[in-house]
C-alpha cells in the first residue's frame, strides 16, 4: 500500500512536473495575496527559531550568501561562487557587486563580517550558534569582494547551514530594528504590517536579479481559522494558501476554479515519548508501542492517504532518506508479548498529550490511542495548548508521551543532544555526527547519517508516522509558485499571474 | 442621585482593578514563557535567559503587577512583549473594528427584537405568536460562529457577494470596510436578536396582565394610547437591562466572530496575546474589556433612575 502511495506522490509530482511545462509565460505587474496562519514573532530568522518567520520572508525579503532554490539545491545568492581548500579549512565566498539593502545602502563585506561574528557570538542572542560551531574568524579577501571563512575543522554541514534562514545578511548594526522592520536584500522590500491582520511586501525595484520579481506586490494575510482560510481561497479573497488539511486538498482539487498540488516537504509526524521515563525507559516497551501503531491506517484514515509512512527521522524528500519502515512492522501479537517480557502483562497507564493547534498531529494521536489500547496500554488523551506544550513538554521535558511534527529539514541532530525532550542518551549518535561533519565525501557522509537513522529506528526512540506532504492550492491564473517544501517557504519571488 | 453615582462609580472601579488582578494571576497560574514562545522550539538557554531579561521577566510577579498598574494610572499601558509595540495603540486601531461590529450587532438586534417581541406579545394566543417563539427559540439555539461559517459559505463562496473574512482598514477603504463588516454583523447580530425579542416579548406580556392596564382599557383609552404610554414605558425598564446584556454579549460573542471572519479586532489580539503569554497586551485588552463592561453595567443602572421614578426616590 505504502509503495503505491509513493508511486502515485510520484505521478502527482511527475503531473505537476507537465502542468509547469505548460505554464504560459510569466507576466509582469499585479499583486498576489498568501493565507497564512499566525503572527510570526517578529521578523528576522536570526533572533527567533520559529518557523512562520522564514515562511514569509526568506529569499522573498531576506538572502544569505547562498539559498535554497525550489528543488532543494544550494545555488548563489549574495554570494557568486565559491571555493574551499584541499584542507577543508577554508570557504572563500566571491560576493556578489552593485548589490543593494532595501533602505538604499550597499552590501558590502563588513554586513557579511558582522553578521557572522555576531552569529558566533553565544551571547548575542543570534539563532542556532551550533550551525556556526566550526568557524574560527570571518575575513575580507581580495580588497573586500570576498569574504573568507576559516574553520577550526572540516565542516560538511557548513554550506548547507550558510543557506538556512539563520544565515541571512542584513546592514552591518540594525539587528536591534530587523525584529520590526526587516532590511534586507531580497525582491520585496517590507512594506507594511498590520498586526493580526496582513503584512504587505512590495516589489524592490533595485533587486539585483534583472527582471525579478515578476509581482508588484505580495500580501500575506493572517487567517488563523482553518475553515476560515480556506473559505477565502473559495471565494477568490485569497490566491495561494498552503498547509491545507487533506480534506481542504482534495476539495480544491475538485473545485474547477482551484489548482491543488500534493509535494514534499521533510515534516515528520513523530509520537514522542519520554525515554528518560518508565516505562518508555525500557527499550521493549517502546518497541511494543511501535508494533502496536498501524501507520498505513493512519495515513489512510487520518490523511485521505496523503502521506507517506516512515520508519526514522527521514522523510523521502531528504538527500541521504533510508527506508526503515519495516524495522518494527505493524504486529498487535508481537506488541503484546514485548510488553510482557517488559513486566507489564496487564499494560499500564500513560499520559498521552496532543498539542492544540495541530489538527493533523491530533487527529493521528487520536487513532494512534485507539491502537495503543488494543493491546492492552491505558492512554488518557488530553489537549494542551501551545504555550503549556513549549514550556512543560518540550523544555521541562515533563510528559509521558506526545505528538508533533518535526518540520525543519536535516534535523537529525536532535538525537545526539541527551537534554532534548525525548530523553534519549546514546553518545554514538554524537561521534556518528562528528563523523558526518568530517567526512571526506559525500557518500560518507550520508553513511553516517543512514547509521543514525538506523540506530534509532532499531532504539526505537519515538514512533515516526509519517511525513507528511506540502500540500498547496492556489487560484487557476497564479504560476511559478512552490510546490515542494525544502525549507518552510512561501516563495514568490518567481511568482506571477497569468490567465 | 449624587451619592449613587458615586458609589455605582467606586464599585465599579474595583471591579476593573480586580478583573485585571485576576487575569494577570491566571495566566502566572497556567505555564508558557513568553520568551520561549517568541524564540522557537530550537532556541538555545542563554538566549532565553538573555530575553527574560529584556523583557523584564526577570522580576517578581507582584512587582510587575504594581509596575503595569502604575504606568495604567499615568496613561503608559506598557509595551506588547510579541509585537515591541506600544499596547495603547495595538488596542486603539483594534477598537476599530471591534467597537462598530459590536455596536452594528447590536443595534441589528434590537431593530429587529423589539417590535417582533411587542408584536409577538399584542397577538398573544393567534398563530403569530407561537411562529415567532419556535423562530427565536431555533435563532438562539445556532451558535454565532455556525452561521457565520454559513453565511461565508453563501454570500462569500457562492455568490461572491462579499468577502469571506478580513478587513481592510477604515484609512485604506471605508465601502470595503463596511463590506467587510457586514456578514460579522449579521452572524453576530442575529442570534442576539432572536434572545432579546423572547425577553422583550415576556416583559412585555407582563406588564399587559397589570391591573393599570386593565383599568386603562376598560376606562376607554385607545389601545395605541394604553401600548405606547402605559404599557411599555412600563416594559422598557427590563427592556433596558435586557439591552444593557446584550451589549456586553455582543461586545464578548465578537471574540469569536472576529476569529471565523479573520477580523483585527480585540477579542482576537486578546486570544493572540494568551497564546503568547503577552501580559501587557493582554492586560490592556482585559482592561478595556473590564471597563466597557461595568461602565455599561453602570449606564443601565442610571437609566433605570431615569425610566422609573421609584427607583430614583428609593
Amino acid at each position: 500500500m505504502q509503495r503505491l502511495i509513493a508511486c502515485l506522490l510520484a505521478l502527482g509530482v511527475a503531473l505537476g512536473g507537465l502542468a509547469l511545462a505548460q505554464d504560459p509565460p510569466p507576466t509582469h505587474g499585479g499583486s498576489v495575496t498568501v493565507a497564512i496562519v499566525a503572527d510570526p514573532p517578529g521578523w528576522d530568522p536570526s533572533a527567533s527559531t520559529s518557523q512562520e518567520i522564514p515562511r514569509v520572508v526568506y529569499h522573498n525579503v531576506f538572502e544569505g550568501l547562498v539559498r535554497f532554490d525550489s528543488a532543494g539545491e544550494i545555488v548563489p545568492a549574495l554570494a557568486t561562487d565559491w571555493s574551499v581548500s584541499d584542507d577543508g579549512l577554508e570557504w572563500t565566498f566571491t560576493l556578489r557587486s552593485g548589490v543593494s539593502f532595501h533602505d538604499g545602502s550597499d552590501f558590502t563585506v563588513d554586513d557579511v563580517i558582522a553578521k557572522f561574528e555576531r552569529a558566533m557570538d553565544p551571547d548575542s542572542g543570534h539563532t542556532n550558534a551550533a550551525y556556526y560551531a566550526a568557524i574560527e574568524s570571518v575575513e575580507s579577501a581580495m580588497d573586500g569582494a570576498a569574504v573568507v571563512f576559516r574553520l577550526s575543522e572540516p565542516s560538511r554541514s557548513l554550506l548547507y547551514n550558510l543557506a538556512r534562514p539563520d544565515s541571512i545578511i542584513y546592514p552591518a548594526g540594525t539587528h536591534e530594528t530587523q525584529r520590526t522592520q526587516p532590511i534586507g536584500t531580497g525582491p520585496f522590500r517590507f512594506a507594511q504590517y498590520v498586526e493580526g491582520s496582513e503584512v504587505r511586501l512590495e516589489r524592490f525595484e533595485g533587486y539585483h536579479q534583472d527582471g525579478l520579481p515578476y509581482l508588484d506586490e505580495v500580501v500575506f494575510r493572517i487567517i488563523s481559522d482553518t475553515n476560515a482560510r480556506f473559505a477565502a481561497l473559495q471565494s477568490g479573497d485569497i490566491d495561494l494558501m498552503a498547509q491545507l488539511a487533506p480534506e481542504q486538498y482534495v476539495q480544491a482539487d475538485a473545485n474547477p476554479d482551484l489548482q491543488a498540488s500534493v509535494g514534499a516537504a521533510t515534516a515528520e509526524i513523530t509520537v514522542a515519548m519520554n525515554n528518560a521515563r518508565e516505562p518508555f525507559s525500557d527499550e521493549r516497551v517502546r518497541q511494543a508501542i511501535t508494533h502496536a501503531i498501524d501507520k498505513d491506517a493512519i495515513v489512510q484514515g487520518a490523511m485521505f492517504g496523503l502521506g507517506t509512512v516512515i520508519g526514522t527521522h527521514m522523510t523521502p524528500a531528504e538527500a541521504y532518506y533510508v527506508d526503515l519502515t519495516d524495522t518494527y512492522p505493524y504486529d498487535p501479537e508481537r506488541a503484546r508479548e514485548l510488553l510482557a517480557e517488559a513486566g507489564y502483562p496487564d499494560g499500564f497507564t500513560i499520559d498521552f498529550e496532543l498539542p492544540e493547534p495541530y489538527a493533523i498531529e491530533r487527529r493521528s494521536g487520536e487513532v494512534v490511542a485507539q491502537y495503543l489500547r488494543d493491546v492492552g496500554i491505558d492512554v488518557n488523551l488530553s489537549v494542551v495548548e501551545w504555550g503549556t506544550w513549549i514550556e512543560r513538554i518540550f523544555l521541562g521535558r515533563d510528559y509521558d508521551m506526545t505528538i508533533i511534527g518535526h518540520s525543519e529539514p536535516r534535523d537529525i541532530n536532535v538525537y545526539a543532544n541527551p537534554s532534548y525532550y525525548y530523553g534519549y542518551d546514546n553518545a554514538r549518535i554524537a561521534e556518528l555526527l562528528a563523523e558526518a561533519e568530517a567526512a571526506g565525501s559525500a557518500e560518507e557522509e550520508t553513511a553516517a547519517f543512514q547509521e543514525i537513522a538506523r540506530i534509532i529506528a532499531d532504539d526505537a526512540v519515538n514512533v515516526w508516522l509519517f511525513s507528511s506532504p506540502f500540500l498547496v492550492a492556489a487560484q487557476n491564473d497564479v504560476h511559478g509558485f512552490w510546490t515542494d517544501q525544502p525549507t518552510p517557504n512561501l516563495n514568490m519571488v518567481e511568482v506571477y499571474r497569468a490567465p | 442621585m449624587l451619592a449613587y453615582l458615586t458609589r455605582r462609580l467606586l464599585t465599579a472601579l474595583v471591579s476593573v482593578v480586580l478583573a485585571s488582578l485576576l487575569v494577570f494571576s491566571a495566566l502566572l497560574a497556567v505555564p508558557g514563557d513568553p520568551a520561549a514562545l517568541i524564540l522557537g522550539m530550537n532556541a538555545q538557554p542563554e538566549a532565553l535567559a538573555a530575553l527574560r531579561i529584556r523583557l523584564g521577566l526577570d522580576v517578581p510577579p507582584a512587582q510587575r503587577y504594581v509596575a503595569w498598574l502604575g504606568g495604567v494610572v499615568r496613561g503608559d499601558w506598557g509595551e506588547s512583549l510579541q509585537f515591541g509595540r506600544p499596547v495603547a495603540a495595538l488596542i486603539w486601531a483594534r477598537l476599530g473594528v471591534s467597537v462598530p461590529l459590536a455596536l452594528g450587532a447590536a443595534l441589528l438586534a434590537c431593530l429587529i427584537a423589539l417590535p417582533l417581541g411587542i408584536w409577538a406579545a399584542l397577538r398573544r394566543g393567534t398563530a403569530t405568536d407561537p411562529v415567532v417563539i419556535v423562530a427565536s427559540q431555533v435563532g438562539a439555539a445556532i451558535p454565532s460562529f455556525w452561521l457565520g461559517l454559513l453565511l461565508i459559505l453563501f454570500f462569500a463562496v457562492e455568490l461572491r457577494w462579499l468577502p469571506a473574512g478580513g478587513f481592510p482598514g477604515w484609512e485604506r477603504s471605508v465601502t470595503g470596510s463596511l463590506r467587510a463588516l457586514l456578514l460579522p454583523v449579521l452572524a453576530l447580530g442575529l442570534g442576539q436578536a432572536a434572545v432579546m425579542a423572547r425577553l422583550t416579548r415576556a416583559a412585555m406580556l407582563d406588564v399587559l396582565a397589570q391591573d393599570y392596564v386593565r383599568t386603562a382599557r376598560a376606562k376607554g383609552l385607545p389601545m395605541r394610547k394604553v401600548i405606547y404610554e402605559h404599557a411599555l414605558r412600563n416594559a422598557l425598564v427590563t427592556i433596558v437591562t435586557i439591552l444593557g446584556l446584550s451589549l456586553t454579549n455582543v461586545f464578548i460573542g465578537s471574540i469569536v466572530i472576529e476569529q471565523v471572519f479573520a477580523l483585527p479586532g480585540l477579542g482576537r489580539m486578546a486570544l493572540t496575546a494568551i497564546g503568547n503569554r503577552d501580559f501587557p497586551l493582554l492586560q490592556g485588552a482585559i482592561l478595556v474589556y473590564a471597563t466597557t463592561i461595568v461602565l455599561l453595567s453602570f449606564l443601565v443602572d442610571v437609566s433605570y433612575g431615569l425610566l422609573d421614578p421609584r427607583i430614583r426616590y428609593a
